[in-house]
C-alpha cells in the first residue's frame, strides 16, 4: 500500500497542470473518447495531451504516440487501453516521472483467470517503485468540481453542482447514481472518486488525503462494500474523529456470520455488524441507504452544526408537519415548547383555529406571507429552539409567499440548522429555491421525511463525535 | 495461561465452563460460586461451602450445550435432591470428563450475553446483547472491535434495542453500569492478550439485584 507520504502525488492528480489520455480516440466505441469529451466539455484549463500512435489529431488536439513522445513534463495520466498493454504503459510512465495515474483499464482481479491478479502484482509493484499514486484499476475515473477537473469517462459528471461534499466509491454504478441523485437535488460535491479494485489508493489513503489536503471537502460521505484492511481505516478515522462528517453507507447485511461457528458468539458476528460497530467507535455515522447518505451529506454540508435535539416545526399545512413530527420524535429529536414570548408572538399572527404551539399550524396564515414572516422570525430568536423544519406545500393562493419569506431567511442564514420542505411543482419556486439554497439559507427536500431524516442525521452526527 | 496450555496439550479446543470461568475470574469478571464435583464426597463439600438453593451441571471440556443434552438440574434444595441429582447426571455423561459443577443459583431475571470472536481482518470483537433464549430468537446485540474504551461499552449496551433493561424497570435495581462496562471491556482484554482464544460465550450473565454474575460460559481455542 503506498502511504500518504506522498501527498504531492495526490495533489497532483486532482490538480495537475497537463493531464495525457493513454488511449485517447474519436471512435464512441472506446472510452478513450468518452474521457476527452469528458476533459474538453468539463471545461478543464490545463493542457489535454491525447496519446494514440495512430493519430495526428483528436478532437483538434495534437496527438502523441506516446508519452516519451511528448517529451515534457505531465502531471496525471488517465489510462484507457486493454490490459495487456499495461505493463508497458507503467513502466514508461515510471520512466517519465509521472506521479499520478487514473487507471480506467478493467479486467484484473475480478476476472476468473490469475493472470488478472500477476498483470495487477506487476503494475502496483512498478507503481509503488516509482511513487506513482494511482486510482483504479477497473474505475470509471474521477472528478475534481474545484479544478473542473472531469477525469472520468462520462462528461455528465461536470454537470453536478461545484460544492463541499467529497464521494469516495467502490462501486462505479454507485458512484453514478450519487452523480446523477445530485444534479436532480441540487446537491454540491468537491470530488467524486470511484476507487475501482485500489490498486494502491484504498479508502484509508483518500480519507487522509481528504481530511488532511483537501480545504475544499467539508464532508466526506462513503460507499463501501468491504475492504482488506478495515483496522487501519479505523485508525485513519480516530485520529480525524470529528474534524469533518463522515457518514459511510455499507452494503453487506445479508452476510451471515461462520454458521460452523461452536459459540453463539461466533455464529452472530457477521463481517457487517463488526463493521457497524467499528464504525460507532470512531464517530462515523453509518446511514442504511444512498437517498438518506446524500441527504444527509447534503444537510451536513449545507446546515451550521445542530447544538442540542429542540426542533421547531413551521408547517403551512398541518399534514406534513405531523409526519416530519414523527420522523423526529423517532430518532430522539424533540418537538420543544416554545418560551412566552415566542408563542405571544405566533399567537398574534395566528387565529386560534390551528396548532399554534409546535409543531406550528401556519395554515390560518399560510398564504399571508407578512403573517409567515413573523412567525419564523420568532421562532428564530427563540433560545429553546434549536433548528427549524419549515414545510410549505405550493398552492396557486401563496405562490408569492417565497418571496415574502427570502429576505429574511438570506439575511438570517442559518444561524441555527433550517432544513425546508418547500415543494411546487416543476417550474415554479425552482429558481427561487436555488437560489436560496446556493446562499446557504436552508436546505430543501422533496419530502416532509427525508427532511427530518436528514435533521436526525445532523443529530445523530453530533451524538457520534460527542461520545 | 496454564489452562489455555493445557487444553491445547490434551489436543482440545473448547474449554469445560468451569476452566472457562477460570479465564474470566483472572480477568476480574464477576462469575458464580462453584465447585467442581468428582464424587460424592466433594458433592457433599461443595454443598457446605455454597448452601442451597444450588444448581448441578454436567461439566466436561466435550459438552459445549449442556441444556440440550439434559446435564442441568436447577433449584436443588436439600442433599437427597442434590445426591440423585448428581447420580443421574454423572450416569448420562457416558464417560467423557466426569465431573459436576456445584453452583449457587443466582437470582434475577434480567440476562445478558456477552462475548468475544476473532474476526480475521478486525481481530478480536467484543459482542453484548439480550441474553438467556432470547439472544438467538432476537438477536438484539451489538459489537465494538477490541481494545474497547468505556464509552464504547457504555455505547454497545445502549445500542441495543431493549437497552432499558439495564435501568431500574419493574421493581428491579438499575444494573452497575460501572461493573458491565468493566466486564465488557476486560472480555476484549482476553481476546486481546490470548492469541490462542478464538471464542467466548458468556451466556447468560445474570443481574442479581443490581450486580452481572456469569452464570455460564464457553471459551472456545485455537
Amino acid at each position: 500500500m503506498l502511504m500518504n507520504k506522498n501527498i504531492s502525488g495526490m495533489n497532483l492528480l486532482f490538480n495537475p497542470k497537463s493531464v495525457a489520455i493513454i488511449g485517447a480516440s474519436e471512435k464512441t466505441d472506446k472510452l478513450g473518447s468518452h474521457v476527452m469529451n469528458s476533459l474538453i466539455k468539463g471545461g478543464y484549463k490545463g493542457k489535454i495531451i491525447p496519446v494514440n500512435p495512430f493519430s495526428e489529431t483528436i478532437m483538434g488536439l495534437k496527438a502523441y504516440r506516446s508519452i516519451r513522445d511528448y517529451g515534457k513534463q505531465i502531471d496525471m495520466v488517465i489510462v484507457a487501453v486493454p490490459a495487456k498493454l499495461l505493463s508497458e504503459v507503467f513502466r514508461e510512465c515510471a520512466d517519465s516521472g509521472v506521479k499520478g495515474v487514473v487507471l480506467i483499464t478493467a479486467g484484473f482481479k475480478e476476472i476468473e483467470d490469475s493472470s488478472g491478479i500477476e498483470l495487477h502484482n506487476t503494475i502496483a509493484e512498478i507503481a509503488n517503485k516509482a511513487g506513482i499514486s494511482v486510482i483504479g484499476p477497473n474505475t470509471f475515473g474521477m472528478i475534481n468540481f474545484h479544478a473542473s477537473l472531469n477525469a472520468s469517462f462520462t462528461p455528465e459528471f461536470s454537470r453536478v453542482k461545484k460544492g463541499t461534499i467529497a464521494l469516495v466509491s467502490q462501486s462505479g454504478g454507485i458512484s453514478h447514481l450519487f452523480g446523477f441523485m445530485a444534479i436532480r437535488t441540487n446537491a454540491g460535491f468537491s470530488k467524486i472518486i470511484g476507487l475501482g479494485n485500489r490498486l494502491n489508493i484504498d479508502f484509508a489513503e483518500m480519507v487522509e488525503y481528504l481530511m488532511d489536503h483537501d480545504p475544499d471537502t467539508k464532508v466526506l460521505m462513503l460507499y463501501m462494500e468491504g475492504i482488506d484492511n478495515p483496522g487501519r481505516l479505523m485508525e485513519i478515522f480516530k485520529k480525524h474523529r470529528g474534524k469533518k462528517p463522515v457518514i459511510v453507507n455499507k452494503t453487506g447485511s445479508s452476510e451471515k456470520g461462520d454458521q460452523a461457528s461452536k459459540s453463539h458468539t461466533g455464529s452472530m458476528a457477521g463481517r457487517h455488524e463488526i463493521y457497524l460497530g467499528a464504525f460507532r467507535q470512531t464517530g462515523i455515522l453509518a446511514i442504511d441507504d444512498t437517498e438518506t447518505l446524500l441527504d444527509s451529506a447534503r444537510a451536513l454540508a449545507g446546515c451550521p452544526k445542530l447544538e442540542g435535539n429542540g426542533v421547531a416545526i413551521l408547517s403551512g399545512q398541518a399534514g406534513p408537519g405531523m409526519a416530519a413530527c414523527d420522523i423526529c420524535e423517532a430518532y430522539g429529536l424533540k418537538i420543544v415548547d416554545f418560551n412566552n414570548h415566542t408563542q405571544e408572538r405566533i399567537n398574534e399572527n395566528l387565529p386560534p383555529l390551528a396548532l399554534r404551539s409546535n409543531p406550528v399550524d401556519m395554515g390560518p396564515a399560510w398564504y399571508d406571507a407578512d403573517a409567515s414572516r413573523e412567525i419564523i422570525k420568532a421562532v428564530m430568536e427563540d433560545d429553546n429552539v434549536n433548528a427549524i423544519m419549515l414545510l410549505i406545500m405550493f398552492a396557486s393562493a401563496n405562490v408569492g409567499v417565497v418571496n415574502g419569506i427570502s429576505s429574511l431567511l438570506l439575511n438570517w442564514k442559518q444561524k441555527k440548522p433550517l432544513i425546508t420542505c418547500i415543494f411546487a411543482p416543476p417550474g415554479i419556486w425552482d429558481n427561487e429555491m436555488e437560489h436560496l439554497e446556493d446562499s446557504g439559507a436552508l436546505v430543501n427536500f422533496p419530502s416532509p421525511e427525508r427532511a427530518a431524516r436528514a435533521m436526525a442525521s445532523l443529530w445523530k452526527y453530533k451524538n457520534a463525535i460527542d461520545k | 495461561m496454564k489452562i489455555i496450555e493445557k487444553a491445547l496439550k490434551q489436543g482440545r479446543n473448547m474449554l469445560s465452563e468451569y476452566e472457562s470461568k477460570q479465564i474470566l475470574s483472572a480477568y476480574q469478571i464477576p462469575v458464580v460460586n462453584e465447585l467442581l464435583a468428582e464424587s460424592i464426597e466433594d458433592l457433599l463439600m461443595a454443598v457446605s461451602k455454597i448452601g442451597y438453593p444450588l444448581v448441578l451441571k454436567g461439566c466436561s471440556p466435550e459438552i459445549a450445550h449442556k441444556t440440550e443434552k439434559g446435564l442441568i438440574r436447577m433449584d436443588i434444595r436439600d442433599e437427597d435432591e442434590a445426591k440423585s441429582a448428581f447420580d443421574e447426571i454423572f450416569s448420562s455423561m457416558d464417560g467423557s470428563g466426569n465431573a459436576v459443577l456445584v453452583q449457587e443459583m443466582i437470582k434475577g431475571k434480567r440476562e445478558l450475553v456477552a462475548g468475544m470472536t476473532r474476526d480475521p481482518q478486525f481481530g478480536p470483537c467484543v459482542m453484548f446483547g439480550l441474553g438467556g433464549i432470547f439472544t438467538e430468537i432476537l438477536k438484539d446485540i451489538s459489537f465494538r472491535v477490541a481494545p474497547l474504551e468505556k464509552r464504547d461499552a457504555m455505547d454497545m449496551m445502549h445500542e441495543i434495542k431493549s437497552s432499558r433493561i439495564l435501568e431500574a424497570v419493574r421493581g428491579m435495581e438499575a444494573a452497575d453500569m460501572d461493573m458491565m462496562t468493566q466486564l465488557l471491556i476486560n472480555t476484549g482484554r482476553i481476546g486481546l492478550e490470548n492469541e490462542r482464544i478464538r471464542e467466548i460465550d458468556i451466556n447468560p450473565v445474570i443481574i442479581s439485584g443490581s450486580k452481572p454474575v456469569v452464570v455460564d460460559a464457553l471459551i472456545i481455542l485455537e
